[in-house]
């Protein structure tokens, strides 16, 4: 074994190989083509809601107003609230479930598996209507921002107890006895060996996880919880401005995840640079 | 009565008593006793799939054995918790992997066990590592993660975790067997350095160098079993059984 440096070549680096000049011209041509393909699509697009009268100003001028962007604005704090909350609670469950069906005793750890494959498994829309419909049958009253967040919660709960897990599964074994060896207990072993790799090798399956939790919070509507998307919707039926409206919240959305997925990146450089194995 | 037998010298630091292991049908120590003396040096050879990986390894229990017994110093050897937790602190082990802690520095590989399970403060702990880091030559790479160390510069910082935690006894399963061969000696170096300093050490390895300088005594084990023991320079130049004259010239061959 020589010398292994820092700046081990990445995956994508290995997978991609450096083009020739026969392949530079047909990636010159392809661009071209597909540029043209793409704008020819767009005009078309756009043509076709000139022609039906999307583009009238009736369907855009409310979003000159301060009031529009005031509402959408309350919707967009109140996603961000249902998504951070979700997500802070599912990863501290998808750790304990993780923690339970891996290092517990084997009632509790049957139990966390059972747990986590039901989560898992079950869309997070009926879990939705099961805190929506079922849960209050039984006199539980709950505000609209818990019924949309723990069930949002408990099912990305159940990927994330996996996520975790693969991760651990990831960590050599050698890395577990090396710290048996010197005397470590099993949960320091855990939580100073184990965990900090395990969860630095998973961290591009958290982040798409996040997304997914974000994009969850979308079904607010079924509660009435006036996330993004529900004060879209009022305001698509005030305005009859379907197209308009849809267009600028899908832009936010994708700025969200944009925006997690930054910061995500910016949290491993700050935390994770020291290992690529 | 802890108190006697850890004072008293005759008593075996490692002890093994008809120790039996199987891994399903395959039984890979067959009523395997053994024990090394306070300060003594002990290879292990034999050829491959022979149990000496499993030997160790059943010293601080990484492995479980069927029947038999090991004791530590004349004490049996604790199965689990807390007891069993300081008696592998107390008990080196160095892996042909390395096995350094991939997303810690040198230097923080070296004092969390002092830390963790010693309860030393950074500043002892610290102190302590930098010194050993010194003695075996990597002091100028604490601040580096292991991927950024060549191998023979890893196994020495290994060691160097190891001895951290003031072992009193050290175990090595192959330790230059990963390494290049221009590497091998400056780990050898540290060992024979150890050795000289009183350690008691098993070492797994081939190196018959290392073996003839340093090893007090050479066991030879073959499926399983010990089949022959001796002073080194008796057991590589006059071999008693034909299983051990075979594979010395095996591993003289290349
Ligand atoms: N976890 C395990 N499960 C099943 N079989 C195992 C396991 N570990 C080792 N063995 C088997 O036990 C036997 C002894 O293995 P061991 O690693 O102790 O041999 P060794 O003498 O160290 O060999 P080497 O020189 O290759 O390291 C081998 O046949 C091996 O395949
Ligand atoms: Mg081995």
């Amino acid at each position: 074994m020589s010398a292994r440096t820092q700046s081990a070549p990445s995956v994508r680096a290995a997978l991609y190989e450096a083009p020739g000049p026969r392949t530079k011209r047909l990636i010159a041509v392809g661009t071209v083509l597909s540029a043209l393909v793409v704008a020819a699509l767009v005009a078309a697009v756009v043509r076709q809601f000139y022609v039906t009268g999307q583009l009238a100003p009736r369907y855009w001028s409310f979003l000159l107003e301060w009031p529009t962007w005031r509402f959408l604005l309350q919707g967009f704090v109140g996603t961000v609230e249902v998504a951070l909350t979700a997500g802070a609670i599912a990863l501290v469950l998808g750790l304990a479930l993780m923690l339970g069906r891996t290092s517990g005793p084997r009632p509790v750890s049957a139990a966390c598996r059972l747990v986590t494959d039901f989560f898992r498994g079950v869309p997070s829309l009926l879990l939705i209507y099961f805190f929506f419909l079922v849960v209050p049958q039984y006199g539980i009253r709950m505000p609209a921002f818990w019924m949309l967040t723990l069930p949002v919660a408990l099912a990305a709960s159940g990927v994330l107890a996996e996520v975790f897990r693969a991760g651990v599964n990831a960590v050599p074994k050698g890395q577990v006895e090396a710290a048996y060896s010197i005397g470590l207990s099993r949960w320091k072993t855990m939580r100073l060996i184990v965990l900090p790799q395990a969860v630095r090798y998973v961290i591009p399956s958290l982040i798409a996880q996040l997304v997914v939790v974000v994009k969850d919070t979308t079904v607010a509507y079924v509660v009435s919880y006036p996330d993004l998307m529900q004060n879209a919707r009022v305001l698509i039926t005030n305005y009859d401005a379907l197209l308009s409206m849809y267009l600028v919240v899908s832009v936010v959305y994708v700025l969200i995840n944009f925006a997690i997925n930054k910061a995500s990146v910016y949290v491993a450089h700050r935390t994770g640079v020291k290992i690529i194995r | 009565m802890a108190q006697e037998s850890t004072t008293d010298k005759n008593v075996p630091v490692i002890e093994l008593r008809h120790v039996d292991k199987h891994y399903g049908d395959l039984h890979v120590l067959r009523d395997v006793s053994l024990s090394v003396a306070r300060g003594e040096v002990l290879v292990v050879i034999g050829p491959s799939g022979s149990g000496k990986s499993t030997m160790c390894r059943t010293i601080n229990r990484l492995e479980t054995i069927d029947s038999g017994e090991i004791l530590i110093e004349g004490e049996p050897l604790p199965q689990e918790g807390r007891e069993l937790a300081r008696m592998r602190s107390e008990l080196g082990m160095v892996f042909q992997q390395f096995n350094l802690f991939a997303h810690k520095t040198i230097l923080e590989n070296v004092t969390l066990g002092p830390r963790e399970v010693l309860g030393q403060s950074k500043e002892e702990a610290e102190k302590y590592a930098m010194e050993l880091l010194e003695r075996v030559g990597v002091a100028s790479q604490a601040n580096k993660v292991p991927a950024q160390l060549s191998g023979g510069q890893q196994q020495r910082a290994a060691i160097a975790r190891s001895l951290a935690m003031r072992p009193k006894a050290m175990m090595f399963d192959e330790p230059t067997s990963a390494l290049d061969p221009e590497m091998i000696n400056e780990v050898l170096d540290v060992m024979v350095e150890l050795a000289r300093g009183g350690m008691t050490m098993v070492v797994v390895t081939h190196e018959m160098n290392f073996a003839r300088r340093v090893a007090d005594r050479v066991v030879f084990m073959a499926d399983g079993q010990i089949v022959e023991e001796g002073a080194p320079d008796e057991f590589f130049d006059h071999p008693k059984t034909q299983r051990a004259r075979d594979f010395l010239d095996s591993i003289k061959g290349h």
